[in-house]
């Protein structure tokens, strides 16, 4: 089962701003220790591409100015860089003794680089800031960046839960009351197959990216039944369970698109009122609402329906912090534990109305307000893990792909739901074994 | 130098070959220092760790042959080389006739026309790659992309070229084809400037037709260029990559589109180091292919001694 809804919010906004003055004391107490020497340093800072442009870029340059000002001798060089170019540069970075001071990456990449290298364990600098700094932070996040009692591997970043953004000119001619959401899986099918009646796709095809496949997991089952035993190396999907995944693949196949959650084409989908749902994380959003702006688009984003009514779906992640070992290491944690504190996540979120692992940040009145944002933070508390356990053990590229592929098997009606999920436990199996 | 120039004065107490040879081998010096570091040492590297489970940042432990096994026993490895060999048989074949089409429509043209056919024909040559995979990314949407838009103009319903597994490896043929033909037309033009006009008045003269002309005139003085383009474009098809990498929205963690449908050697190979980090598979799969290009290459050569005029 799910675990049941976090309680509605209770923090204090008085306690708060006494975590944030206290720990705004204790990071500038923490800097000026360790700007005493006046040693000259530079750090090199990785980012995502998207990160490192336009305004974006500009308050990343804004947190770097505050940070040098308060460590004389520090200079910080940003470099914006996409997925594949990060992982490809901190693994040969790692390689080559050329890794970046502190860097941003996917939290289920993090194996891969413990296991090169490339990643200090920060758990005895992460213990030694003040108490107030560490309750900032989600506790859930925070334990994905701890695979044990004293190893952590990272500072959770901007992250996602992922919601379900409805196009209401697409239900609306599909006949469909828009005012209340589907409750439940039965009801959301339904108005997927009148969506189709109306001659529109309901969804993307949900068989094509890891990430579908283990949103459409989330709708059945729970994070119990989801990811790898590395103790046992084999995987935990039950055939029991996942049968009925396969199921909704089955399903959804004839109310596709054909296109994949993340493809252009999909968005286009979706802005043309040719789609209905499209259930994502929100980076989807800046795309929609330019699209609202300048088109008249009509659409809201909603939590993903489970199976049964207060359930729901949806998976979560999140983008990292994380500082290289060597002998920049102690500034660099500054440096990652400055940018991810509260004050600065704040002003984060408000840019980007992004969700992020600081959660006091996320609780300030100034964006917790704001509806994707607060939307996200509910469907983190449903939503499950994409990778789990991490920094345990790295993804083999075939458990992932044995997954699409077997999704998409079953879907093509290659073979039935239980046919497919039997032999899908087998393969991963196998893939584990070698 | 000439090679039986007079030996330098300071070289007078060394024996014969080092006063005759030493000048020689120091100028090409640069070059051999270049190539052992950046090509030799890379191949004996690679060779080394193919033997070796090493992931980049620990000390590699020798495996054997394991990597070599594992690879050679993946689902992905046969799935990779069957859409290879799929791929292989129908892009070269039609990448050479479309190549020599465009060839000999361009020859056909004099001046102006020439230059602009030929201009034109080249353009996909020098597209980055990322640039031409997504103009056809965007060609082959479903629904809204130009080519099922024109199908729709004639009743067909849309297809999904990127996504379906029936039509994904035909609509890389597609982009693959025009990406390479304006290489392989230019060869293909400079060996048909080579041909003597007055061959092709013989011929006339005998009687040939314009189709005759090409086939026992065009076809045969072409051969040896025909020979480097099949040549070059089957070692290129072995290598493909990045095409059907950016069709696919590949990355390292997922890679080859729906069903495989599009998985290649360079792509899982890529996929082993960069996203698995086992860069000794890697290696060794990258020595897998290098065999299987070196053995192509060679039955090529060999083919065409055993068929070339005695």
């Amino acid at each position: 089962m799910r675990n049941p809804p976090h309680p509605p919010d209770t923090v204090n906004r008085v306690a708060s701003m006494s975590i944030f003055k206290t720990s705004t004391a204790c990071l500038a107490l923490l800097g000026s220790v360790s700007a005493a020497p006046l040693m000259a340093q530079t750090l090199e800072y990785w980012v995502y591409s998207d990160f490192a442009q336009g305004e974006a870029l500009a308050l990343q340059q804004e947190f770097v100015t505050e940070f040098e000002a308060s460590h004389p001798g520090v200079k910080i060089n940003i470099s914006g860089k996409g997925d594949d170019d990060l992982t490809a540069g901190q693994i040969a970075g790692a390689a080559s003794g050329t890794l970046p001071d502190v860097f941003m990456n996917g939290l289920a990449v993090g194996a891969q680089l413990v296991e090169v290298g490339a990643l200090a364990n920060i758990h005895d600098q992460w213990m030694a800031m003040p108490q107030a700094y560490r309750d900032q932070f989600d506790k859930e996040a925070i334990a994905s960046c701890s695979p044990a009692p004293d190893e952590m591997y990272c500072l959770p970043y901007t992250g996602f839960g992922e919601i379900m953004f409805r196009n209401l000119t697409v239900l609306e001619e599909a006949g469909i009351d828009t005012s209340v959401p589907p409750a439940t899986w039965d009801e959301w099918y339904a108005q997927m197959q009148k969506v189709k009646e109306a001659g529109k796709f309901a969804m993307p095809d949900q068989t094509q990216v890891f990430n579908s496949v283990a949103s459409t997991y989330a709708i059945v089952g729970d994070l119990d039944g989801w990811g790898i035993d590395f103790d046992s190396k084999t995987t935990r999907i039950q055939p029991e369970t996942y049968a009925k995944v396969l199921q909704l693949f089955v399903d959804m196949a004839p109310l596709n698109s054909g296109s994949s959650r993340n493809d252009q084409g999909t968005k286009d989908l979706f802005i043309t009122n040719q789609l209905a749902f499209h259930v994502v994380g929100p980076w989807v959003d800046p795309t929609y609402k330019q699209a609202a702006a300048d088109s008249g688009l009509k659409y809201d984003f909603v939590l993903v329906p489970g199976m049964t009514e207060g359930q729901h779906g949806g998976i979560k992640s999140y983008e990292i912090l994380g500082v290289a070992p060597g002998e920049n290491q102690q500034i660099a944690w500054e440096f990652a534990a400055y940018v991810a504190e509260k004050e600065q996540m704040v002003r984060w979120a408000s840019l980007l109305s992004r969700y992020n692992g600081n959660a006091a940040s996320m609780a300030d009145a100034s964006v917790a307000e704001l509806p994707l944002i607060a939307r996200s933070v509910e469907a983190v508390k449903y939503a499950i893990d994409v990778m789990p356990p991490y920094f345990v053990g790295a993804y083999p590229n075939c458990y992932r792909s044995i997954v699409t592929d077997n999704a998409a098997a079953v879907a093509d009606g290659d073979m039935t739901p239980e046919e497919g999920a039997e032999e899908l436990v087998a393969e991963l199996n196998d893939c584990l074994a070698e | 130098m000439a090679a039986d120039a007079p030996p330098p004065a300071d070289l007078t107490g060394y024996p014969m070959f080092t006063r005759r040879y030493l000048p020689h081998y120091g100028m090409v010096l640069p070059f051999l220092l270049l190539f052992a570091v950046f090509f030799l040492y890379p191949i004996g590297s690679g060779l080394f760790y193919s033997f070796h489970d090493w992931n980049a940042a620990t000390d590699p432990q020798f495996v054997g042959l394991k990597n070599y096994q594992d690879i050679l026993g993946s689902r992905d490895f046969e799935r990779a080389m069957g859409n290879l060999v799929f791929y292989i048989v129908m892009t070269v074949p039609l990448g050479i006739v479309v190549a020599l089409g465009l060839a000999l429509l361009v020859d056909s043209f004099t001046g102006a026309w020439s230059n602009f056919f030929r201009s034109a024909f080249f353009l996909p040559v020098i597209l980055p790659a990322f640039l031409a995979a997504t103009i056809w990314r965007w060609m082959y949407a479903p629904n809204f992309g130009l080519v099922n838009m024109v199908l729709g103009w004639f009743g067909y319903p849309s297809v999904n070229f990127l996504n379906d597994t029936d039509t994904m490896i035909y609509a890389l043929i597609v982009v693959d084809i025009w990406v390479s033909a304006g290489f392989n037309m230019v060869i293909l033009l400079a060996g048909l400037k080579g041909i003597p006009a007055d061959l092709y008045e013989a011929a006339r003269l005998d009687g040939a037709s314009r189709l005759q002309q090409v086939r026992h005139v065009t076809i045969p003085m072409l051969a040896p260029v025909l020979f480097f383009v099949v040549t070059y474009g089957f070692i290129s098809a072995l290598q493909v990559f990045d095409v059907p990498w950016l069709l696919t929205g590949s990355s390292f963690t997922s890679y080859g589109g729906r069903r495989g449908a599009l998985l290649f050697p360079v792509m899982d190979m890529m996929g082993r180091g960069f996203g698995s980090v086992r860069f000794g598979q890697a290696a060794a799969y990258g020595f897998i292919l290098t065999a299987i290009i070196v053995l192509f290459t060679a039955a090529m050569f060999a083919l065409r001694a055993w068929r070339a005029p005695k």
